[in-house]
């Protein structure tokens, strides 16, 4: 099986508009949460968010370009081409590459401003970009013609694991000699009126902040951005010498084949076992898992029970956090912009805390990292997600031996 | 009528494909400013909404030149008025 390494990493959300300011961000354990901006007299119940800042689309795209651009594919355009520089990737390298991207909102925004003209405004036409500019796959299109990426492209969709997906199916494409090199990751942009009506009808909202696995936690909070990595097989990689932050050791996928919102002990657990089996590892030989950890009731105490399950008395040493407390839950983004802090904790030593802490609660006893980051050389890791409708995505990471 | 419309159009041109409004003139071709169809279509689209006429598709298929635009927008006002 060809090792698949990740050479560029990429990322826009809350925290920053960059890798730098992630995980600086990141590594002192800085919540970007703040209140819901763009949404006053609206009536909306929704008082919190991690909302992408300082970021002025014009700055990035010139309008002819602008136009086509949906915000989710402004993100995975701009995750894309930090990535690409990241590693370095030539032109013909990206030829020949494939990107899979993936969403779990898609177009909403395009669909909403064409909706208001057209129910409320009672327009009798709408913009020609309508379709171009809002269908599902079109921030996969716009990287593939902005990077000139001409092997497999697609846009994937599972909900919150999304973009875990997205890595997993690349990965599985360069272990299969399909191609030596993909674009893979997630982009988001949910902050639409109607899209915030819809989760808040669904009641798993925080009033006020993301508390993942505390006893007052009170739900999630919603986050948007973009998170793109660059995989390339070990050879391809070596051979070009690029510098390689880590491996992809392992992918576990698994359905819970149970409910359309509330989560399975054991089909997490199962994700879990199959990332280990794949990878090869024992479960003592993991360090640090960035949970799901939506700070949700249902959520935590579950992927608690199934790491637990997995891991058994290892458990106990294990350093678990959810960066969601800090850069929120950026929905299909969430799994690459967790999994990008995954591989910058691994390779700077650093364990980036669950941010927002209080206490544990009940069902919630492993060690969550709370608050305060925590300085720790390791080996492995593995980075969860478990989707609305059971779809589990988990991706182990391990460091190379350069 | 007709020069306001060619304005608009001119306008919308040189913003959609980032050329000064004096490059373009109303015997360039759509083709030669670089206005794929698509383009095209949204910059009738930005007429109709200011103008509150509708390009027929056929009449759409026909159009090679700005002018083109201009005359067949003014028709069709006339025809309304």
């Amino acid at each position: 099986m060809k090792p698949v390494a990740i050479t560029g990493l990429g990322c826009i959300s809350a925290l920053g508009n960059n890798i730098a300011d992630n995980w600086a961000a990141l590594a002192r354990g800085a919540s970007a949460i703040e209140p819901l901006s763009g949404f006053e007299e609206t009536g909306l119940k929704v008082a919190t968010a991690a909302q992408v800042r300082n970021y002025s689309p014009e700055a990035h795209f010139p309008p002819a370009q602008l136009g086509l651009l949906d915000r989710h594919s402004q993100f995975a355009l701009v995750a894309a081409r930090e990535a690409v520089k990241n590693a370095g990737l030539e032109a013909a390298d990206l030829a020949a590459s494939a990107a899979i991207i993936g969403t779990g909102c898609g177009g909403k925004e395009t669909d909403e401003i064409t909706y208001q003209k057209l129910y409320q405004e009672q327009k009798p036409r709408v913009h020609p970009f309508t379709i171009p500019r809002g269908m599902p796959s079109a921030a996969s299109s716009q990287v593939s013609m902005e990077l000139g990426i001409r092997g497999p492209c697609f846009t994937l969709s599972s909900a919150c694991a999304s973009s875990n997906h997205a890595v997993a199916q690349a990965a599985l494409m360069i272990r299969s000699g399909m191609v030596e090199v993909a674009i893979a990751g997630g982009a988001d942009a949910p902050f639409t009126y109607g899209l915030l009506k819809s989760w808040e009808a669904l009641r798993v909202l925080s009033p006020d902040t993301c508390r993942p696995f505390s006893a007052d936690r009170r739900g999630l909070v919603l986050g948007e951005g973009a998170g793109i990595v660059v995989l390339e097989s070990l050879d391809h990689a070596r051979r070009r010498g690029a510098a390689i932050h880590a491996l992809v050791s392992g992918i576990g996928m698994s359905a819970d084949a149970c409910h359309i919102t509330d989560p399975s002990r054991e089909g997490a657990a199962r994700a879990m076992q199959a990332a280990l089996d794949d990878a090869a590892l024992p479960p003592e030989d993991v360090a640090y898992i960035n949970a799901h950890g939506t700070a949700t009731q249902q959520n935590d105490p579950s992927e608690t029970a199934a790491i637990r399950e997995v891991f058994g008395d290892h458990a106990d040493k294990l350093l678990v956090s959810s960066t969601k407390s800090m850069h929120g839950h950026a929905l299909g983004a969430a799994g690459a912009i967790e999994l990008i802090a995954t591989v910058l904790s691994l390779a700077e030593g650093v364990i980036p805390p669950t941010a927002n802490f209080t206490a544990p609660g009940e069902n919630c006893n492993l060690d969550y990292t709370p608050n305060e980051p925590v300085e720790r050389k390791y080996e492995h890791a593995l980075s969860n997600s478990f989707a609305f409708g059971g779809l589990n995505a988990v991706l182990a990471v391990s460091r190379f031996a350069q | 009528m007709k020069k306001d419309i060619e304005q608009t159009l001119k306008e919308s041109i040189a913003r959609q494909k980032m050329l000064a409004v004096e490059e373009i003139s109303l015997d360039s071709s759509l083709e030669e400013l670089g206005v794929t169809s698509l383009d095209a279509i949204s910059l009738v689209f930005d007429i109709e909404d200011q103008y509150g006429v509708e390009v027929p598709n056929e009449e759409l298929k026909k159009l090679r030149t700005v002018r083109d635009i201009v005359e067949g927008v003014d028709q069709l006002l006339t025809a309304q008025a």
